[in-house]
């Protein structure tokens, strides 16, 4: 078999995986006031709670809220101002997910740059471990196994 | 008298700690095997004296001796007997004793194992470590957060009874001790840790040691943690099963981190490498489950879990930064012994996915520490006020999740050091098939979002590969001894329990990563106003309000509104969700009625009682696949007590050999295959 027949079905599954996504993906979010509302909501944690957010607390403090966001999403605001209006009522306390200015850009930029990292890192470890042909013991690891089986023999 | 009792308990825990770690110590100074056999035993009377306290705990609850503070303020005369008992970790001082009498029955179930090896120096040192842990313990409950705390003047009648939530479902019962014994069990890997480190002895031995410690730490932590979920969705009334409260985060980290090293650790046993990331995963571990008591405990953190402000924090901010340098002062202390001459010579292999897999665990474990600890930071270093939530930690850890899911799905299937094209395609093609037609199939039928069409493709990969592995071995196996299908598949589980309860530990995670992508995905609610007689319809269920009607026990006052629900013009019974009314809480605490399914989860809960017009607010939740979430969990457990059940060691290698004689051996590749735990 050449090589490019060997190819050729893990080629077939990867369309296959990619038209799957690609279908998945299509779905539009919901533009409708309804699902506005819960997304605004979701984003936004609940004054009154301990993390959850306004969509998902039952307390009646975040319903109040949730019918606020509708009347406002009724009203025409964009998701934008009525984000901002909240922020200017509770401070930026009230967004679930920091920003991405200031210092919470922090939360944001902090595993990014471990990713990027640990990938490097990984990458340098198997060069060198590619290039570093398979060690023979130094005259230091000798001493150290002598060393060790004396340990242990003194131990028993 | 009880208060005397429990107090001379944590007395006698103290010294017996104390003098265990001095003698231990003066044992080793010495080489002297007598005097650490003495040590060794000290950890007994540890044990005792933390069951003289819990015991003295349990029996001032139990016959309502409402001098103790602790009673007073976490019991009262209507609470029922369930709750009464676990009163014993429903705070902060009582919670500390729980972790001390299971540190304590950890140590000396240690202690008795290798009381063989009494004078191993190994043994003596991961003993005296457990005892410094166990003496910072009692010595917590001896200063700022004695449980056994008398009530100053006159002895009230009566006590204010556990926090509602605390006394409205019955896995509270379970759920906090399945969670202590996970996290505190993980101290006796960390003191083997220590020892390796401190006796030079960094090879595998120590791994061997605590091999099953890990594991059932690990087991009992993801029951803790599955458990905590269902409680949440059963009682707190909000339709979710994780909130990423910062001490759902706490539990979950630490696992995070257990997890990784479970798979790492095959590394090491197998070719020798990756010493430092397997005791700096144990170091990290240990290290989060004392951070994560600091973060429940200390009351720095807004959580359900949080118990009141204490001043308990510094004292373990102080023992997490000792325990921390020392563990890495360890290890850099030892880092000439440390190295080792292996390589992995591809990073297709298993090699290769185990240190991928490490990366992403790891990965993981970061963001959720950082997002958990972040506000903190901002208000400390900043003065700001910022929130980090569920949007953020799905944002993050969804993709984390599906990579993880991938290299589950692939990594049983890669061979040691390197794969060739052939092998691969062979073990491969088909899990690989199975998955993307799943994912057409899904995405035809409708489903939709990446991530859920990806989670369920890869979910059927992995269990593919699953079931393939599992068909191999029993192929082999009915070749070489012939027999019934039953046999055989025991058969083929008893020669190598390790490889065959890790699969089912994978499979656990496929049943619940389809079941959390199906749940985050397609759940619908709504809310409605409903007069008796009305009704509401969400997902083809119609909900009609029959009435409610009003419960007084004493221990709570209840409203429960009778809801019935149909489907298709089927009645499937009355539900009742309720409010319910504490003495003690301003605030009405909702219990939500579930309808469990095994396709989807009807959640009923009721938002505000009748009205001056009689009218209440229901909200109605219906979610997909939910009840797998436990379901899942339980396998997981079931495949972690097939790998870890003490086993006829002697026996299964016996075995083995008798099957290599046979005359068609099961190919060697495959036959020899290890499993992640």
């Amino acid at each position: 078999m050449s090589a490019a027949r060997k190819l050729l079905p893990w080629v077939a599954l990867l369309v296959v995986v990619t038209g799957a996504l690609v279908v998945g993906a299509a779905g539009r979010p919901d533009s409708s006031a309804a699902g506005r509302t819960r997304r605004i909501a979701s984003e936004l944690r609940c004054p009154v709670c301990q993390g959850l957010s306004v969509a998902d607390s039952p307390s009646s403090t975040a319903r109040a809220m949730v019918a606020d966001i509708r009347r406002r999403v009724d009203a025409g605001e964009s998701d934008a101002a009525i984000r901002q209006a909240y922020v200017n009522t509770y401070s930026e306390q009230i967004l679930l997910q920091p920003k991405g200015s200031g210092f919470g850009a922090l939360v944001w930029a902090l595993p990014v740059a471990v990713l990027v990292l640990s990938v490097g890192g990984l990458g340098l470890a198997f060069r060198r471990w590619r290039r570093r042909p398979v060690l023979s013991p130094t005259e230091a690891d000798r001493r150290l196994v002598e060393q060790a089986l004396a340990d242990a023999h003194e131990e028993t | 008298m009880r208060a005397a009792l429990g107090s001379s308990g944590l007395v006698m825990g103290a010294f017996a700690a104390v003098l265990g770690v001095l003698t231990t110590a003066l044992g080793l100074a010495r080489r002297d095997r007598r005097i650490m056999n003495t040590g060794r035993q000290f950890t007994y009377v540890v044990l005792a004296g933390a069951l003289i306290a819990a015991g003295a705990m349990e029996w001032a609850l139990l016959s309502h001796d409402f001098s103790l503070a602790y009673v007073v303020k976490n019991h009262a005369r209507a609470t029922p007997l369930l709750y009464t008992v676990a009163a014993l970790w429903g705070a902060l001082e009582g919670s500390i004793l729980l972790w001390a009498l299971v540190l304590a029955g950890y140590l000396a179930f240690t202690a008795r194992k290798f009381r063989s090896r009494a004078g191993d120096p190994l043994v003596a040192w991961a003993l005296l470590v457990g005892l410094v842990v166990a003496t910072f313990f009692f010595a917590l409950m001896l200063g700022p957060a004695n449980p056994f705390k008398v009530v100053s003047g006159v002895v009230p009648q009566d006590g204010l009874g556990p926090n509602p939530l605390l006394q409205n479902h019955p896995l509270m019962a379970i759920h906090p001790p399945m969670l202590y014994l996970g996290y505190v069990g993980f101290t006796i890997p960390f003191c083997f840790a220590v020892a390796a480190l401190v006796t030079g002895r960094v090879g595998e031995g120590w791994l061997l040691e605590t091999r099953r410690a890990t594991l059932v730490a690990w087991a009992f932590l993801t029951a803790g943690i599955v458990l905590g979920a269902w409680w949440s969705y059963e009682v707190l009334g909000w339709g979710g099963y994780w909130a990423w409260d910062p001490v759902e985060n706490a539990s979950f980290i630490p696992w995070l981190t257990a997890t990784a090293f479970l798979h790492s650790v095959v590394v090491q046993e197998r070719r020798g490498m990756l010493r430092v990331w397997n005791l700096s995963l144990i170091l990290a571990t240990f290290c989060l489950t004392i951070l994560g008591t600091f973060l429940t405990r200390s009351g720095v953190v807004n959580s359900v879990h949080a118990f009141t402000e204490s001043d308990i924090g510094a004292w373990l901010l102080v023992f997490l930064g000792a325990a921390a340098v020392t563990g890495l002062g360890l290890i850099a202390w030892r880092g000439d012994r440390l190295r080792t001459p292996g390589r992995i010579d591809s990073p297709i292999s298993r090699e290769g996915a185990f240190l991928a897999n490490n990366l992403l665990f790891a990965g993981f474990a970061f963001v959720v520490l950082l997002g958990t600890v972040f506000p903190l930071l901002a208000e400390a270093l900043r003065g700001q006020q910022l929130s980090v939530g569920e949007p953020y930690f799905d944002r993050m850890t969804v993709p984390i999740g599906i990579a993880l899911l991938f290299f589950m799905a692939v990594a049983p299937a890669l061979p040691w050091r390197a794969a060739s094209g052939d092998v691969l395609r062979r073990r491969l093609a088909g899990p690989a098939w199975a998955g993307a037609l799943t994912m057409a199939g899904v995405a035809a039928a409708g489903a939709r979002g990446v991530a859920q069409v990806a989670a369920f493709g890869l979910a059927a990969f992995a269990l593919a590969g699953i079931v393939r592995v599992f068909a191999v071995g029993l192929a082999a196996r009915r070749r070489a001894d012939g027999g019934g299908w039953f046999h055989a598949l025991a058969a083929t589980v008893a020669g190598n329990r390790r490889l065959y309860g890790g699969l089912v530990v994978h499979a656990g995670v496929v049943v619940v990563a389809v079941a959390l992508a199906a749940s985050m995905g397609y759940t619908t609610k709504r809310e409605a106003h409903l007069a008796t007689g009305e009704r509401t319809a969400l997902a083809g269920y119609h909900f009609t309000y029959l009435g409610a009607v009003d419960h007084d026990t004493g221990q709570k006052r209840t409203v429960k509104a009778r809801i019935l629900v149909e489907r298709g013009g089927r009645r499937l019974g009355v539900y009742a969700p309720a409010l319910s009314i504490f003495p003690n809480s301003a605030q009405a605490i909702g219990t939500p009625s579930v309808r469990t399914g095994p396709l989807r989860d009807v959640y009923l809960t009721l938002v505000s009682s009748p009205d001056e017009t009689g009218r209440i607010t229901l909200g109605v939740q219906v979610g997909p696949l939910v009840v797998w979430l436990w379901i899942g969990g339980g396998i997981m457990l079931l495949g972690t007590a097939v790998a870890a059940w003490p086993g006829r060691r002697a026996g299964r290698r016996a075995q083995r050999v008798e099957v290599s004689t046979r005359p068609s051996p099961p190919p060697a590749e495959e036959r020899l295959e290890e499993a992640p735990v």
